[in-house]
């Protein structure tokens, strides 16, 4: 393999090619996750186009605000989605180079030429294409010729935006020093869309479209928007501006290539040089080293043992760590969005003109019950990641084949060890909820509504963790994913969440119907409800556990 | 029944992936208080026939028995007897050594204190103390082998089914696996183990089995397995194998 040559470019986009095309062979599976992600990339793409060809059919303001904050959306998400939920395709892992003599910027060139040859970044391509056609109709074919290397560049910047972020948090991730601190970083990074949405919400409904455009023309002097505009500017007579906002874009594209480059080598040594472990004296016994503290009244039993386990699994290993980030950042995020935007209860609304007046001016016309259901949906969100729990487990789960474990007693250990971490995070999404509505019974209705959301998405992943379970890749990176399992893993969400619906679909309605009474109903409804449906479900799933572990280890076992 | 079974018997397995048939109909006896040798080439089905003689991989057809207890049929009381340390040393390495062992023993429904007892005896004499509060994913390969070592040990199985338990482990390290598992066959234990390193085998093993294309060529004493031979030129007679005519690489 010449990837030390100057034609290695070559070499990447075929190797790429190659891998993706045998890791679909053989595997039904496989192909349909794939070419169900394809056509969902497709309708986004469709969607995508549509959106960015309607200016031409609309005054030239629309064109700039399409531009402007359609292209912000599009860098933005490139950088967030990987990081919340997608991942980034893994093909090529940096460490299986590790051994080849390659300069490390041909490297970084050839897998970003890897990274341009994936579905995401061809419907990004032809999604913005469709900015050609208005910059065409209102600014002639230099307009559009124009728009045309903005596009191929607005490409590259979210592909290396994406890969450049991702590499550099997994990086972080993988260190045991920085783990903590990308933990913060992502809590912040995600959290910030909350009060950029307020600010945007905020000013549409009052603001004039002169006033947008003026912000979206603001927009496209930053890197975000830059390379989506430059019709704009041939359209505008300003032919330099376009010189600029390309050097802006390539710049930036350069910065970030060079981040992605220097967080590289920490890529190619993968987790196993991560620097030598301080040697820690080990205190006390080894039953009483495996449970942590708060966990110590635990039984020091089958199902003690999981459950301490479970706990520092999901603190210690990298990929369900930025799992919990993730859910622990959407899960004040989501009930910080909607008590801004929902009105608050009828019922309630007298003495709180302000607040009332506050949500109001964003969404008037929305029902309390969108509040309720935003519960509920944190809540199943959570869960979601038990979609895949043994996944995360990888080959080590040999061990619970060689060992008689009951499959119920595994399942209740799983979903109690994994509730210990995310409980408290809902308590205090509820808490924020009720403190920004102004009212305490708030906190107990949603506190309800979130258990019960949590404990019905459990009982709803629980035989979907064992009848679909997939491989993650391996190697270091928790943000990687397998061709496919991006598909895998939304479908499961979704299902799951659709599911989860139905089963919480009682205790919604009674919110709904019954607003004085049920926040006095709620902690004990939601506890009472959430330890039954799990139980429940633990029972019914044991069985199966039991006698599908063999083609479950097959299944989440990586795949070369 | 179980007094008078063999430690382990594979009857008839058989699998099949997609096309390829890794392993076509083994039939192996391994007698109670034997040390056994299970060689072959790579490639030859060894780890797909352990693994399906422990409980990891179902097989396509055929039964294993393990001290009289079929290992699908009735997996409790064969696994109870069993200790495993699989390919790869497959386990929670996101552990440290003392809370593996711990959630080992714990898991198996061994009672604390003894638990304890094992693991700190374990972790002495396998010289894996100093490590610490370390994660065993940050062990070397030979502390690794030696802890999964540990794990199958804990609860005292009768049978210790091992793949590759020498592999990339120091020859300190492999001398002190040599020790304790000759004192286990000593006290009563059995002992299967795969391994292409035939010196080894004829070192240690009372028995040995040659396996290659999925099937049991040779299985029985190494007396009657080697005929008087080196085990290694049985073992390429019987495998068969390219001979370098000197021609080839010369541009090395």
């Amino acid at each position: 393999m010449a990837v030390n040559r100057p034609g290695a470019l070559r070499v990447f986009a075929r190797l790429k090619l190659r891998l993706l095309a045998n890791r679909l062979r053989g595997s039904s599976g496989q192909v349909v996750l794939f070419l169900g992600g394809v056509a969902v990339a497709l309708s986004f793409t469709f969607a995508g186009f549509a959106i960015f060809i309607a200016p031409a059919f609309s005054d030239p303001e629309v064109w700039t605000l399409v531009s402007g904050f359609g292209g912000t959306g599009l860098v933005v998400g490139s950088v967030l989605l990987p990081l919340l939920w997608f991942g980034v395709d893994d093909t090529l892992d940096p460490a299986r180079f590790a051994l080849l003599p390659v300069p490390r910027w041909r490297m970084v060139a050839g897998l970003l030429v890897a990274a341009l040859l994936s579905v995401p970044a061809a419907g990004l391509l032809v999604a913005t294409t469709g900015l050609l056609v208005p910059a065409a109709v209102h600014g002639g074919v230099a307009a559009a010729v124009a728009q045309a290397v903005g596009v191929v560049a607005g490409m590259l910047l979210c592909v290396t935006a994406a890969r450049a972020v991702v590499n550099a948090f997994a990086s972080m991730l993988r260190s045991r020093r920085m783990r903590d601190l990308a933990g913060i970083l992502l809590a912040v990074l995600g959290a910030a869309i909350g009060p950029a949405q307020l600010m945007l919400m905020s000013t549409v409904p009052n603001a004039e479209l002169a006033q947008l455009a003026r912000a979206a023309e603001v927009l496209g002097w930053t890197p975000l928007a830059a390379p989506y505009t430059l019709g704009l500017e041939v359209a505008a007579g300003r032919p330099w501006a376009v010189a600029l906002k390309l050097v802006i874009t390539l710049a930036t594209v350069a910065l970030l290539l060079g981040w992605w480059a220097r967080s590289l080598e920490s890529a190619m040594r993968g987790a196993v040089a991560s620097g030598g472990p301080k040697v820690r004296e080990a205190a006390g016994t080894s039953v009483g080293q495996l449970f942590p503290r708060p966990l110590r009244g635990l039984p020091a039993s089958p199902f003690g043992a999981m459950v301490a386990r479970e706990v520092r699994y999901w603190w210690r290993d990298a990929r369900r760590r930025a799992n919990l980030i993730t859910i622990a950042v959407l899960g004040v995020l989501v009930p910080l969005m909607v008590t801004l935007f929902a009105p608050a209860h009828p019922a309630n609304q007298a003495g709180r003109e302000g607040t009332v007046e506050f949500s109001l001016s964003f969404s008037g016309e929305v029902s309390p019950l969108l509040l309720w259901s935003a519960c509920v949906f944190v809540g199943a969100f959570a869960a979601t990641v038990m979609a895949n729990q043994f996944g995360f487990d990888a080959t080590s789960y040999a061990a619970h084949l060689v060992i008689p474990v009951r499959g119920e007693t595994e399942l209740r250990a799983r979903a109690v060890g994994y509730a210990v971490l995310v409980v408290p995070v809902l308590l205090v999404a509820g808490a924020v909820l009720a403190g920004l509505r102004g009212q305490p019974q708030d906190m107990l209705a949603a506190w309800g509504l979130l258990l019960v959301g949590f404990s019905a998405g459990m009982a709803v992943n629980m035989p979907l963790s064992v009848l679909a379970p997939y491989a993650l890749p391996e190697g270091s990176n928790p943000f990687a994913t397998a061709s496919g399992s991006g598909m895998a893993k939304s479908f499961l969400a979704f299902l799951s969440l659709l599911v989860t619906f139905v089963v919480a679909g009682p205790a919604l309605l009674t919110a709904h119907l019954l607003p004085q009474v049920w926040p006095w109903l709620a902690v004990p409804a939601g506890v009472g409800y959430g330890v039954a449906v799990v139980a429940l479900s633990c029972y019914i799933t044991g069985d199966l556990l039991e006698h599908r572990r063999p083609r479950l280890l097959a299944a989440i076992t990586p795949k070369g | 029944m179980t007094d008078t079974a063999p430690a382990l018997l594979l009857e008839g397995l058989y699998k099949r992936f997609d096309t390829k048939v890794a392993v076509d109909g083994v039939h192996l006896e391994v007698p109670a208080g034997s040390f056994y040798g299970l060689v072959g080439p790579n490639g030859a089905g060894k780890t797909t026939s352990l693994s399906m003689a422990v409980g990891l991989l179902r097989p396509d057809a055929g039964r294993a028995f393990v001290l009289g207890h079929d290992v699908w049929a009735d997996p409790v009381a064969a696994k109870q007897r069993l200790g495993v340390l699989p390919d790869g040393v497959r386990m929670f390495d996101r552990l440290s050594g003392p809370e593996l062992l711990a959630y080992t023993g714990l898991l198996r429904g061994m009672d604390p204190a003894t638990v304890n007892q094992r693991a700190d005896e374990l972790l002495d004499v396998l010289a894996l103390r100093d490590a610490g509060r370390t994660l065993v994913v940050d062990y070397s390969a030979g502390m690794k082998k030696k802890i999964g070592l540990a794990c199958a040990l804990l609860h005292a199985p009768r049978l210790l089914v091992l793949d590759e338990p020498f592999e990339a482990v120091d020859p300190v390290s492999a001398s002190l696996i040599r020790d304790i598992l000759t004192r286990y066959v000593a006290g009563g234990g059995t002992v299967i183990f795969s391994s292409h390193v035939m010196e080894v085998v004829e070192r240690l093993c009372t028995h040995v089995a040659i396996l290659a294309d999925g099937q049991i060529k040779r299985a029985g004493t190494l007396a009657e397995v080697g005929a008087g031979r080196p085990l290694e030129e049985v073992f390429v007679e019987v495998v068969g194998g390219r001979t370098a005519t000197g021609d080839e690489l010369s541009w090395l």
